[in-house]
């Protein structure tokens, strides 16, 4: 038994992770095939094993938090700039310098600060009933409100970080009254109380129960790609629109996956590397073609699917605002009623 | 308190401090988030909550605890009865597999039935396209409250049913004889004598009901319900105040603290339970002609409850198998059957060990080894969160060390519950028969209380086995890098949007815990051990 109990305390120490120059070590909110895909390419080409754990965004903050200059981690990985943000803002990152990685992503994507980089974007846009809404109907977000859209909205709900991101957003740039007279008027114009998947959305909209959803377009790619032909089917009763693109209008609402270099990276030069490779174009056009996201790339152009959507205009709002402004978000939508 | 200390140290004194310093050890992560609370002060948080949406909360937490303990009393308890009392055709099958739900995730049924339910669905589709029926006749919106409280009874029911189970069948027949004989029907025989005689047997395994209401995450916030949990995390993950969800946390832990009293209670006040009657089943059979309805009583839940969500997600496996990476599948199996045999195997020698203790000293003392079992009616994130809290700084969370111990704080209560019905069975003369023979403590639970309780242990093992395979939440922040297991790996497909991909991932889950299910129930019939005694 003793010896039993032994062994089972050696396994335990050689399975916590040990520092050697040979390492990555992620904590990341990123779950996706795609990216071991980029990992082991990534081990390929330089020898530096990639460890990852994966978590909610929170609790990995948490994790890095206590840990403090203890921590294994030297990169985090986020679906959320307002993550990346909040990090930063418990001293949790460190800037970011080399210049390749600058040259990799587009202007307008890039922290303005230097203390994240993003590696994918998606849109939080619209999509509409082909039989019942026309797309000359269709014009902005905060058009949401409007009477003539009562019981045709469909969302999911407030606890969904895209949904709070999209809000943080248009507190950023409308302010906190308007936003909130904004929430105030599409939550009564909602079709049904929030609930539900991106998916469900759409299918709700297939199935009659409400004619606009907000949904990212990254799900609607995967109903659309799906074996099942019933859920193809309630993909095409839907078209996408990208809402505010008007000249004097801010475009849509866009969200990062983005990587920060911890304050205290043990192994902050492998680290560098890393998120040197996932901005490459040989990595970019590996995201995009295997999953429904844009490339931060300049050099390369999303995927078919993703093509033929169309190009649009994205709201260029500093994305630390998603992070700022989240709890004015929040407390906006407990206090509309948005469920 | 003190001298009551020192008599007991002249007693087993060896055994009492390391049983002690155990429970102690075992409540660190509850004391360290005291701890934070008392460290971060009353959060405003708290007070913006119970100005805005925690009345509501609070309102669907009750709500939906009450559909869910009525549906699990219904699915629970008739078949229960009809399997104990009367013989029909499919008795002995459905007493095997009404426990069975219990290897389905709830949030793994709660997304199935979704899926199965909505428009895009075999259900509606196969009405839209084959028949004449007008389209939308099934076109709700199947995501309310009232139909996750339902899908939740359907996961949960078989703790019902097992507690209800056994004390039906331990009933003593005199009680069923004389009530026959004063004229009672045999329902107003159910409704008069043999449920209020059951009531805490029943209340037994709807407290785990509740505790997985309660703590329930992952299918309340699909279906946009939010219940007190949903308040925890909003507090932390949407506004990112951590103390105002310990404080939540410990709002919680409190109201928990209060049901499990009252489970104390009423299991106290039956002495009666354990009426040693085995002759009672083929005595109170009688050859029924109701035999459709008691085959439809126990058919309802077992096919609502195992095989349509089974046979959906099985249907997706082969629909997917060409894209299935089977070298990833053997790994996460592995992974996922290595940490529940193991942290089962831990868990239930600790849950031995303290109850041993317990059982050799004096019981009053104990009620730190009865707060170790408060771990099952936390959310798995809040242990984490108080754990991180405790080991982050010294490099300990990602290991194994520190997944297990969460294990064993979560599940302890799982693992007890048999081992202490079994071992407070078992009569007092034993060890005093094995004083006598000179035995020491350890020798006395080598020779006479680990192998008299074995069918216990090994049923603890189970369901500790099956809690652990199913469990997400703690494997997912606490687990060691590069480490994924069956649950983590459905979680991670679930949650974005690929419901079929997942389906192998799950039905692994399904596959191991129904088979060591089904283990389970050949012990029990070897040895009927009393449930949560």
């Amino acid at each position: 038994m003793k010896n039993f109990l032994f062994i089972l305390f050696l396994c335990f120490c050689g399975c916590s992770p040990k520092n050697n120059n040979q390492e990555v070590n992620l904590y990341s909110q990123r779950h996706y095939s795609v990216d071991e895909m980029l990992y082991e390419n990534f081990e390929k080409k330089t020898g530096i094993r990639v460890n990852v754990v994966k978590a909610n965004a929170d609790e990995l903050i948490e994790r890095l938090k206590n840990e403090g200059d203890q921590s294994p981690a030297d990169l985090f990985i986020t679906v959320d700039a307002g993550k990346l943000y909040k990090a930063r803002e418990a001293k949790l990152l460190q800037k970011i310098i080399n210049d390749s990685i600058e040259n990799n992503i587009r202007n307008e994507l890039k922290d303005p600060d230097g203390y994240w980089v993003p590696i994918t974007y998606r849109a939080r846009i619209l999509v509409y009933s082909k039989e019942r809404v026309q797309a000359s109907e269709l014009s902005t977000y905060e058009d949401l409100a409007n009477p003539k859209w009562k019981n045709r909205i469909l969302v999911r709900s407030s606890s969904n970080a895209y949904n709070q991101a999209l809000m943080s957003s248009l507190v950023a740039s409308l302010g906190v009254d308007k936003t909130t007279s904004w929430s105030d008027g599409i939550v009564s114009n909602f079709a049904r109380d929030p609930k539900g998947s991106d998916r469900d959305q759409v299918r709700a909209i297939a199935s009659g129960q409400g004619d606009i959803a907000i949904v990212n377009s990254y799900y609607l790619g995967i109903l659309l790609s799906s074996e099942n032909e019933n859920d193809v089917e309630a993909g095409n009763s839907v078209n996408i629109f990208f809402p505010n693109q008007g000249e004097d209008q801010r475009g849509s609402h866009i969200n990062v996956s983005a990587i920060g270099l911890t304050a205290t990276a043990p192994n902050k030069n492998n680290a560098i590397r890393l998120i040197e490779y996932l901005t490459s174009e040989e990595a970019q056009s590996i995201y995009v073609n295997n999953s429904y996201e844009y490339p931060v790339n300049p050099n390369v152009l999303p995927s078919g699917i993703v093509q033929k959507w169309g190009s649009f205009k994205i709201d260029t709002l500093n994305l630390n605002s998603l992070g700022r402004y989240r709890e004015d978000a929040i407390k906006i939508f407990d206090s509309t009623g948005w469920k | 308190m003190e001298i009551k200390l020192f008599n007991l140290k002249l007693v087993n004194k060896r055994w009492v401090f390391p049983s002690l310093l155990l429970s102690i050890f075992l409540l660190l992560p509850i004391f360290a988030l005291l701890l934070a609370f008392l460290d971060g002060g009353y959060s405003e948080t708290f007070n913006y909550l119970i100005d805005t949406v925690l009345f509501d909360y609070s309102i669907n937490t009750i709500y939906l605890v009450f559909i869910t303990c009525t549906s699990s009393l219904i699915f629970g308890v008739f078949p229960a009865w009809v399997i104990s009392n009367y013989s029909f055709f499919g008795r002995k099958f459905f007493d095997v597999v009404l426990y069975l739900p219990l290897a389905i995730p709830s949030y793994i049924m709660a997304f199935t039935y979704i899926e199965i339910l909505s428009y895009t669905g075999p259900i509606q589709s196969f009405f839209r396209k084959y028949t004449p029926f007008p389209k939308d006749l099934l076109n709700y919106d199947f995501m309310q409250i009232e139909v996750l409280g339902f899908i939740m009874g359907l996961a949960l029911f078989p703790y019902v049913y097992t507690s209800s189970r056994i004390s039906f069948s331990l009933i003593g027949s005199s009680y069923i004889n004389v009530s026959k004989n004063l004229g009672l029907s045999s329902f107003q025989l159910f409704y008069k004598i043999v449920l209020p005689l059951s009531r805490p047997a029943i209340f037994s395994g709807l407290f785990l009901v509740i505790m997985e209401t309660l703590n329930e995450y992952g299918a309340v916030k699909y279906f946009g319900v939010n219940t007190f949990t949903s308040g925890i995390f909003r507090s932390w993950f949407s506004l990112g105040d951590v103390n105002g969800a310990i404080q939540l946390a410990i709002f919680l832990l409190i109201f928990v603290c209060l049901l499990f009293y009252l489970d104390k209670i009423l299991v106290k006040n039956s002495k009666f339970y354990y009426s040693k009657n085995e002759d009672i089943l083929k005595e109170g059979m009688n050859k029924s002609k109701k035999t459709t309805l008691f085959f439809l009583i126990c058919s309802i839940p077992f096919i609502l409850g195992f095989l349509v969500p089974l046979f959906f997600i099985l249907g997706n496996v082969i629909f997917t198998l060409s894209e299935t990476d089977f070298s990833k599948v053997f790994t996460l199996t592995l992974n996922s059957v290595f940490t529940s045999s193991a942290s089962a195997i831990i868990i239930i020698l600790i849950a031995l060990f303290l109850l041993f203790v317990e059982r050799i000293s004096n019981k009053k003392l104990f009620f730190l080894g009865t707060v170790t079992s408060l771990g099952y009616a936390l959310p798995g994130a809040v242990i984490g969160l108080g754990i991180i809290h405790l080991f982050s700084y010294y490099s300990l969370v990602g290991t194994f060390f520190v997944l297990f111990y969460a294990y064993i704080i979560r599940f302890l209560a799982v693992a007890k519950s048999p081992i202490k019905s079994s071992i407070e069975k078992q009569p007092h003369s034993f060890d005093e028969t094995g004083k006598n023979l000179g035995l020491g403590p350890f020798k006395l639970l080598q020779y006479i209380h680990f192998p008299i309780n074995k069918y216990a242990l090994f049923a603890a093992f189970i369901l500790v086995f099956v809690d652990v395979m199913k469990e997400l939440p703690i494997t997912l922040i606490l687990r060691p890098f590069n480490f994924d297991t069956l649950a983590t790996q459905t979680y991670e497909f679930a949650v974005e949007e690929m419901i079929p991909t997942s389906s192998i991932y799950s039905f692994l889950i399904i596959l191991f815990s129904a088979t060591m299910l089904l283990i389970l129930k050949k012990m029990i019939d070897k040895q009927v051990y009393v449930s949560r005694g």
